[in-house]
């Protein structure tokens, strides 16, 4: 079993001189093939920089991290781009689609960043769609689809170029509690289907019912709560 | 280009609007531009096509061919330097005609030329001028819309002497005046009475030595000979009493416009641009190259700003058609394609600060922003 995600030590401090506040403090988080890791934490935990010091968003002030293997230390800005592009998969708060592509345009737009041939491109987007029962919505624009619909698409395209791991940040924030605990379930499900990894932030506990672990975010680093 | 294309096809509505916005401008640029080479063309045609690339004249004459006065001997010399055929002698006076016939008075320039040299008017109706034909004349096609046509006699208001039009010549124009070619023989008549002192009886002065020489050739003239200089058609063209005036302001005014095209452009791709800040932060932390959303900006421009031009350029034509001939309109080719090319890189201009707006954005702004 492969390791998707291993933080070392990942240090994130905020502030100049005497003044400086840690973020996340000697942050240590492995996330193994196949798992579906949950980070809960309050607003202003600081889940915010976690996520984007592990999806290759940010530099942490110190610390190692590595995304399928592959150290995120002494890459440029160009490298990180290229390597967001085909090792990781994000999902935004509010889906975050482009207004103007159309559903099935979304994930084309993605695959062709990556340069994925266009003919295997399009067979895998009908596969996501049809897994996440979003192909009769292909030829929609987001604006006519549901909010539940909308982080479908999103799913989709985050697993379209097929990452090691994709981040979500609070994929439930606008949705219902039905509606997100099915797009949590539908994220749960890719995870194994992929064969692949996900982490997902939120600060709501209902939706931990198929994570695989639950870790909170707390003082800058990640415990495990006992399960209740 | 992915983006950019449907981009414009979802918002076809906020696309169109710029669209016509620089419809408009680019019409009013290149309209300007016709309207300006067609006053100078209606200016200065008869100097512009002259087969002479450099005028010798008085060098106290600030380059003004009236003000300046030759005689005989320099004409020789240069003749010597360039050639027989590459020098040609030419006098020029302001006058006023009247046809008694169509009842007109109209004012024109004599240009008196050696009609077997390489000044004399190719006539489009009628015949040509020998120098040997006395009391002859080849006017300006303009001359025609007052009712002088082949046949007419002209008589000129200063000098009392009457012309008999044999020949029409076009694009022939002087300080907005049309011209009237008249032999070498009769200007002498003309002048006679009025030979400065001093100066050679038999010929009366002329004005400027036109030629057709190298550079090289220009210096040496204007060396050989005492108080004269040899200056370039476009120079000669430039000091034509009203041509610069007149050119200056409207080259102004196709300047501005195209400070307003860049500008009008830059405003609207920019105020676009910052509504779609977090789009882009989006578009970053997926993976997007900052050169791929670079071209998608500027590819939206070229798009915009080339199918603009080329409806306004059908819409200038189709103007062209309709205007009335007092208003002179002129484009050449080479003044589209320069007109086109810096409509076109203005606008890119314009576009490249929304291509730097973009670059600012920050991956980061995509985590953690609850708002679309």
């Amino acid at each position: 079993m492969s390791t998707m995600l291993r933080m070392k030590q990942v240090t994130q401090t905020y502030g100049d001189g005497g003044q400086t506040m840690s973020v996340l403090d000697n942050l240590d988080l492995t996330v193994d093939e196949g798992e579906f890791v949950a980070v809960l934490g309050p607003s202003g935990s600081g889940k915010s920089t976690f996520l984007s010091a592990a999806g290759a968003l940010l530099t942490p002030t110190s610390g190692e991290i590595y995304i399928d293997g592959e150290s995120l230390n002494n890459k440029d800005k160009r490298e990180l781009t290229a390597l967001r592009l085909q090792k990781i998969g994000f999902m935004f708060q509010s889906a975050q689609l482009l207004p103007y592509l159309k559903v099935e345009e979304q994930l084309l737009y993605v695959s062709r960043l990556a340069k994925l041939e266009p003919k295997e491109a399009k067979v895998r987007a009908a596969q996501l769609m049809q897994r996440l029962g979003i192909w009769d919505r292909r030829n929609h624009y987001p604006e006519k689809l549901s909010g539940g619909e909308k982080q479908r698409v999103a799913i989709a395209r985050a697993w379209m170029n097929k990452p090691a791991i994709l981040f979500a940040d609070e994929p439930t924030a606008s949705l219902d509690f039905e509606r997100g605990r099915e797009v949590v379930r539908m994220i749960a499900d890719e995870v194994r289907s992929e064969g692949k990894a996900a982490v997902m932030v939120t600060h709501d506990e209902r939706m931990l019912e198929w994570c695989s672990r639950v870790l909170h975010l707390e003082n800058g680093a990640l415990v495990e709560h006992k399960q209740i | 280009m992915f983006l950019a294309l449907r981009e414009m096809r979802h918002s076809k509505a906020r696309y169109s609007l710029i669209m016509v916005i620089m419809l408009l401008v680019s019409f009013l640029v290149l309209f300007v531009t016709g309207l300006a080479r067609g006053l100078a063309y209606a200016n200065i045609s008869a100097v512009e096509n002259m087969p002479a690339n450099y005028f010798a004249l008085q060098d106290d004459a600030e380059h003004t061919f009236r003000r300046s006065q030759l005689s005989g001997t320099a004409l020789s010399t240069a003749q010597s330097i360039a050639g027989t055929e590459n020098a040609a002698a030419l006098a020029v006076q302001t006058s006023t005609v009247t046809a008694e016939a169509a009842d007109a008075k109209a004012d024109i320039t004599f240009f008196a030329v050696d009609m077997d040299g390489m000044l004399a008017p190719e006539v489009v109706q009628g015949s040509s001028l020998t120098n040997a034909s006395q009391g002859g004349a080849v006017v300006d096609s303009k001359l025609t819309e007052s009712g002088i046509t082949v046949g007419s006699t002209i008589t000129d208001q200063a000098s009392g002497m009457s012309f008999k039009v044999q020949g029409v010549v076009e694009d022939s124009s002087y300080s907005h005046m049309p011209v009237v070619y008249i032999t070498t023989a009769d200007w002498q008549t003309m002048k006679s009475g009025n030979v400065p002192p001093g100066s050679d009886q038999q010929s009366a002065p002329y004005n400027v030595i036109a030629l057709k020489a190298s550079s090289a050739q220009a210096a040496e003239i204007a060396g050989k000979l005492d108080h004269l200089e040899t200056i370039t058609q476009k120079q000669a063209i430039k000091s034509i009493p009203g041509y610069a005036a007149e050119q200056n302001s409207l080259q102004m005014m196709i300047a501005f416009l195209f400070a307003i095209a860049a500008f009008v452009l830059a405003v609207f791709f920019y105020v676009i641009t910052i509504q779609k800040t977090s789009q882009f932060g989006i578009l970053k932390a997926m993976g997007t190259k900052m050169s791929y959303l670079a071209w998608s900006v500027v590819g939206q421009v070229l798009i915009l700003s080339v199918a603009s031009l080329a409806v306004s350029l059908l819409l200038t034509f189709g103007m062209n058609m309709g205007l009335p001939d007092s208003m002179p309109f002129q484009l050449e080719g080479s003044t589209i394609l320069l007109t086109s090319v810096l409509f076109v890189g203005m606008s890119l201009l314009g576009a490249l600060i929304s291509v730097a707006r973009v670059a600012k954005v920050d991956a980061l702004e995509a985590i953690g922003r609850a708002g679309a």
